[in-house]
């Protein structure tokens, strides 16, 4: 294996260069500006459309614009930031258009700092523009699944025709880890029966979301959601850690979720039949297995790095199979392994007297 | 066995440098690390540190309360992160720009004038490599082979600095060794 020193942001940037993204459109802010530094050396060099926007809204209208001719579009921002590409994102769904919209996330509500946090899994999952949409989102939890995800998350936004969010945190994006830049597994994917390439010898083409044909509009928002039933159906992703037999399961996504494998394995040794769910795809979310798993189980604690917005995902999934609990904090200091103890001891302490 | 470290400074005192150059040096010994780098939003002057974990295993918690070893190459720092070393964990200090004081008697402390041994290599850049040789010589066994090419990947744009960092990480290496 050919491994090096890797940030999370770097990764990101490089995975994106290595599956061929030819345009990308951003606005610097911390703490994902390196993808932007390290992709406005690399792409002009090798010829390739590198634009530092006047803004987030310039920038993600301009990977509207180029992904509607078929070029493989990324742009990066964070939290508050992608809080103004929602109307683009809302377009973009409309529109059909594969575009890879990557989110280092920091603190928020408002401008927030530049913590670290996982305040945005709503306005990710939920999305923030008008009208009848999804998104997909991947969370990477390591630098290498930021390589593996983005690979993902250009062939996902190819295959489905649809924006991609790649949900990264500043602690993800600012640390180095070893990391192996591997060669991108998908396929490509032929976008030449709908990319605006000019009309020479072909009837001309159209991208717009302005339908005034009532009709057409209602059958329009029926495709689009048959296409996210075929997402829910064939792209749920997650990680099991210890399952097999857990009465305690933990919840967690991204960073986060790697704290939480530690706690697993503190109450593993403590004799507690304990075990991790992480859902790699935020939506579609993997309510499926997630409900499977908590018919065995006892209680179920959901860790996030916020104030509890995977939570009602979880409980979706859960539903009166098991008890739901919550650990949380919003933003800065990551949670600490004997913070989480402190807090899930409270939650396991009457089931079980070993801890 | 997982071993944690902070490094911190202020800036141009080369703290990310061996930070990284530590963190590689693990890599390529076949470990698993981490590596997070925390500065203020100047680049010359501010504070500086970072945290580097290292592991047989997969890291989960990538940073900690407390750490196994802390370099503090000014009085700042060496204020600021005493808290942070583990019982009868170490830190390791700049005694040319921090005054030797030992406030908690539950940790191991190495006073070393950096600045001026650094001084006597002829580079006062070269300080914190003499703190990363003294570093490695209390860690780990590191291979010679292993120091040289982690020094050689983070240097390669300035290949004139390398020779004279690597002769300064053997100055701090067998600093204890002398003492």
């Amino acid at each position: 294996m050919n491994k090096e020193l890797l940030k999370g942001n770097i990764a990101i940037a490089k995975a994106a260069l290595n599956c061929g993204c030819n345009c990308y459109f951003g606005y610097p802010i911390t703490p994902q500006t390196e993808i932007g530094e390290y992709l406005s050396k690399q792409m002009p060099a090798n010829k390739l459309a590198y634009v530092c926007a006047e803004s987030e809204i310039a920038a993600i209208n301009m990977a509207l614009g180029a992904a509607s001719t078929g070029a493989k579009v990324m742009t990066s921002s964070s939290s508050c930031a992608v809080s103004l590409m929602q109307e683009a994102i809302s377009y973009a769904s409309s529109d059909e258009l594969p575009i890879v919209i990557v989110n280092v996330m920091r603190a928020g509500p408002g401008q927030g700092y530049i913590f670290p946090s996982q305040g945005d899994y709503n306005q990710a999952t939920i999305g923030g523009g008008n009208g009848d949409y999804k998104t997909i989102v991947l969370s990477p939890s390591s630098v290498q699944e930021c390589i593996d995800l983005t690979y993902r998350a250009f062939y996902l936004a190819q295959k489905y025709r649809t924006p991609v969010i790649l949900l990264a945190d500043g602690l993800l994006g600012q640390m180095a880890e070893a990391a192996e830049l591997t060669e991108n597994p998908y396929p490509e994917i032929d976008n030449s029966n709908w990319r605006l390439d000019g009309a020479k010898n072909r009837p001309s083409r159209e991208i717009h979301s302005l339908e005034p044909d009532q009709n057409k509009l209602n059958r329009h928002i029926v495709k689009l959601y048959q296409k996210y039933s075929a997402i829910e159906q064939n792209e749920c992703d997650y990680e099991e850690y210890k399952t097999q037999d857990a009465e305690v399961i933990i919840t967690a996504f991204g960073t986060m979720a790697r704290y939480a494998k530690a706690l697993c394995n503190h109450y593993r040794n403590k004799g507690v039949k304990i075990g991790l769910f992480r859902p790699k795809t935020l939506y579609p979310f993997p309510y499926k297995r997630l409900n499977e798993l908590s018919q065995k189980a006892k209680i179920v604690i959901d860790i996030e790095m916020n104030m509890g917005q995977m939570l009602k995902d979880v409980r979706l999934a859960v539903l009166s199979n098991a008890q739901v609990a919550f650990i949380g904090k919003p933003v800065g200091d990551w949670l600490r392994e004997e913070e989480m103890i402190n807090a899930a001891n409270n939650i396991l302490k009457e089931r079980y007297a070993s801890i | 066995m997982i071993r944690n470290f902070i490094i911190s400074g202020s800036g141009g005192q080369g703290v990310l440098s061996i930070g990284t150059i530590l963190a590689n040096i693990f890599m390529l010994s076949d470990k698993f690390v981490s590596f997070i780098p925390c500065y203020g939003a100047e680049m010359r002057g501010g504070a500086v540190n970072c945290e580097i974990n290292a592991s047989d295993e997969e890291l989960l918690c990538i940073q900690n309360k407390e750490v196994d070893i802390v370099v503090a190459l000014n009085q700042t720092s060496f204020d600021k992160f005493i808290s942070k070393v583990k019982k009868n964990g170490t830190i390791i200090v700049n005694s040319s720009l921090a005054k030797i004081n030992k406030t908690r008697d539950d940790i191991k402390y190495i006073f070393a004038p950096l600045t001026q041994e650094a001084l006597k290599l002829g580079n006062i850049k070269t300080a914190n490599s003499i703190a990363l040789g003294i570093l490695s010589k209390i860690t780990d066994n590191f291979s010679i082979e292993n120091v040289k090419k982690a020094y050689e990947k983070i240097l390669k744009d300035k290949k004139d600095l390398i020779q004279k960092n690597i002769e300064a990480y053997f100055v701090g290496y067998n600093y204890i060794q002398e003492r």
